[in-house]
C-alpha cells in the first residue's frame, strides 16, 4: 500500500516558532517554581487561610473586623513571641455550641500571655457566629452579644449571620475548630476528632526553654 | 523605588515596540534598517515591534505571577501606602484569578503573550505561508477580546482605589499589540506593500 505523503511548506517555520516559544515559557516557569513558593488559599493544614470579613463585637461595639491584622508574615517556626489564632466557627442556637461554650472561656484563659502558669504564645481566640439554616436557629446581633455574656466569653464574635464567612471557609457544622500559626497558615482543623483545640493547642504551639 | 525601575525595564520596550508598529516609527525603522535589515520594510518593522510588545508582554506577565506567588507565601514586593501598589491587587486573592476558572492573571497573560509572540515568529518568518492571514486575524480577536479583560482589571484598579503598574504595563501591550496586529491585517490587505522584501 503506498501513503500520500502531505507537504506542509510552513512546518519548519511554525515548528521552529513553536519551539522558541515553548521553550521561552518552560524557562519562564521554572524560573518561578525555582524562585517562588507559593501557598494556597484554603481550610487545610498548611493552606494560608481565607480572609474573616464581617463586623466584630469585642463587648462594647461592633467594629470592622481586621483578620489580617492578626498575622505577622515574617513569624518563623519556634519562635514564641508570635500570637496565634484560635478561630470558632458557632452558632448561638447550636446545643453543642452551648456545651463547649464553658470550655472555650477557660481556654481563652489559659491559653493567654496573661496566664502565669502558661509558658507558651498567646492564643487569640476568635468567634464568628453564624445562623445555621435549622428550625428555630433565628439569630441577630443582640443574641450574639448575650451569648457572649452569658459564658463570660473576652474574645471577639464576628457576625456571620449571612453565613458569608462559613461558605468562604466550606463549615459544614457547628461548632468547628481552626487554630492558625502566626504566619496565617493553617496548622490544625477540628476535622482530626481525635484530640481538641486544647490539647492541639498544647501539642503544636512552641514553648518557652523548650 | 527598585520595582518602579523593573517596571521601566519592561515598559520601555513595549512603548519602542508601540512607536515601531505606528505610522510614524517609519523614520525609527529606517534609522535602524542599516543595522537591522528586517526595519527596512514597513512589514518588517510592524512584526519586529509586536515581537518586542509580545515578548516584554509575556514576561511583565510572568512578574506578576511571581509576585502573586510570593505573596502567597506571606511576603510583600510592591506594598506602599501609595496609589501605586501592586500588592494590594496582584495580592488580592479575590481580584488576581479570573472569575470563571479561578485562572492567575499573570498565567492568562503569559499564555496569551506566548501564543501572540508564536504567531508573530511565524507571520515574520514566513509572511507569505498559508498561516499568515489566519493568524494576523487570530492576533487582532484576541488582543480585542484582550481589551474587555483590560476594562475588567481596570475597574477592579477603580474599585480599590489602586494602580498597580506591572499590570498597567501588561494592559498596554495588549493594546500595543491590538494596534500592532490592525497595522498588520491592514497591511495585509495591500498586496503590493505586504510583498516588499
Amino acid at each position: 500500500m503506498i501513503g500520500e505523503l502531505i507537504e506542509d511548506d510552513n512546518a519548519g517555520t511554525v515548528g521552529s516558532a513553536a519551539l522558541s516559544v515553548a521553550s521561552l515559557f518552560f524557562i519562564a516557569i521554572m524560573i518561578i517554581a525555582f524562585t517562588a513558593n507559593p501557598i494556597a488559599i484554603g481550610t487545610d493544614v498548611g493552606e494560608r487561610a481565607p480572609e474573616i470579613e464581617g463586623k466584630a463585637y469585642d463587648g462594647g461595639t461592633w467594629y470592622e473586623f481586621d483578620f489580617e491584622g492578626y498575622f505577622d508574615s515574617s513569624w518563623e517556626q519556634g519562635n514564641v513571641s508570635g500570637q496565634w489564632v484560635a478561630l470558632i466557627f458557632m452558632d448561638t442556637d447550636c446545643p453543642y455550641c452551648q456545651q463547649s461554650a464553658s470550655n472555650q472561656a477557660d481556654w481563652a484563659n489559659t491559653y493567654n500571655s496573661n496566664n502565669p502558669n502558661w509558658n507558651g504564645p498567646h492564643v487569640n481566640f476568635i468567634a464568628s457566629a453564624t445562623e445555621l439554616n435549622i428550625q428555630g436557629h433565628d439569630s441577630s446581633r443582640a443574641e450574639i452579644q448575650d451569648f457572649r455574656a452569658e459564658y463570660g466569653h473576652n474574645f471577639p464574635y464576628i457576625d456571620d449571620i449571612d453565613q458569608d464567612n462559613m461558605k468562604e471557609w466550606g463549615i459544614p457544622g457547628t461548632p468547628n475548630y481552626f487554630l492558625i500559626q502566626p504566619d496565617g497558615i493553617i496548622a490544625w482543623v477540628s476535622d482530626d476528632a481525635s484530640e481538641d483545640l486544647s490539647q492541639a493547642i498544647q501539642r503544636i504551639t512552641p514553648r518557652e526553654g523548650a | 523605588m527598585i520595582d518602579n525601575l523593573l517596571v521601566a525595564a519592561y515598559l520601555i520596550p513595549t512603548l519602542f515596540g508601540l512607536i515601531l508598529v505606528a505610522p510614524f516609527g517609519k523614520s525609527i525603522g529606517d534609522s535602524l534598517s542599516a543595522r537591522f535589515e528586517i526595519m527596512a520594510t514597513e512589514r518588517g518593522r510592524i512584526t519586529a515591534g509586536l515581537q518586542l510588545i509580545t515578548f516584554f508582554g509575556f514576561a511583565v506577565s510572568a512578574q506578576t505571577f511571581w509576585i502573586s506567588s510570593k505573596i502567597s507565601e506571606g511576603g510583600n514586593f510592591c506594598a506602599s501606602s501609595t496609589v501605586f501598589n501592586c500588592d494590594d491587587l496582584i495580592g488580592n486573592n479575590d481580584l488576581n484569578v479570573d472569575p470563571v476558572f479561578g485562572l492567575s492573571w499573570g498565567m492568562i497573560g503569559m499564555m496569551v503573550n506566548a501564543f501572540l509572540l508564536f504567531m508573530v515568529l511565524v507571520i515574520k518568518n514566513e509572511p507569505n505561508g498559508e498561516y499568515t492571514e489566519r493568524f494576523i486575524k487570530l492576533g487582532t480577536i484576541i488582543t480585542g477580546l484582550g481589551i474587555f479583560v483590560v476594562l475588567l482589571l481596570v475597574s477592579y484598579e477603580i474599585q480599590e482605589s489602586k494602580i498597580c503598574l506591572y499590570c498597567t504595563t501588561a494592559h498596554i501591550a495588549n493594546i500595543a499589540a491590538l494596534f500592532g496586529f490592525f497595522r498588520l491585517g491592514k497591511l495585509y490587505d495591500d498586496k503590493s506593500a505586504w510583498k516588499q522584501n
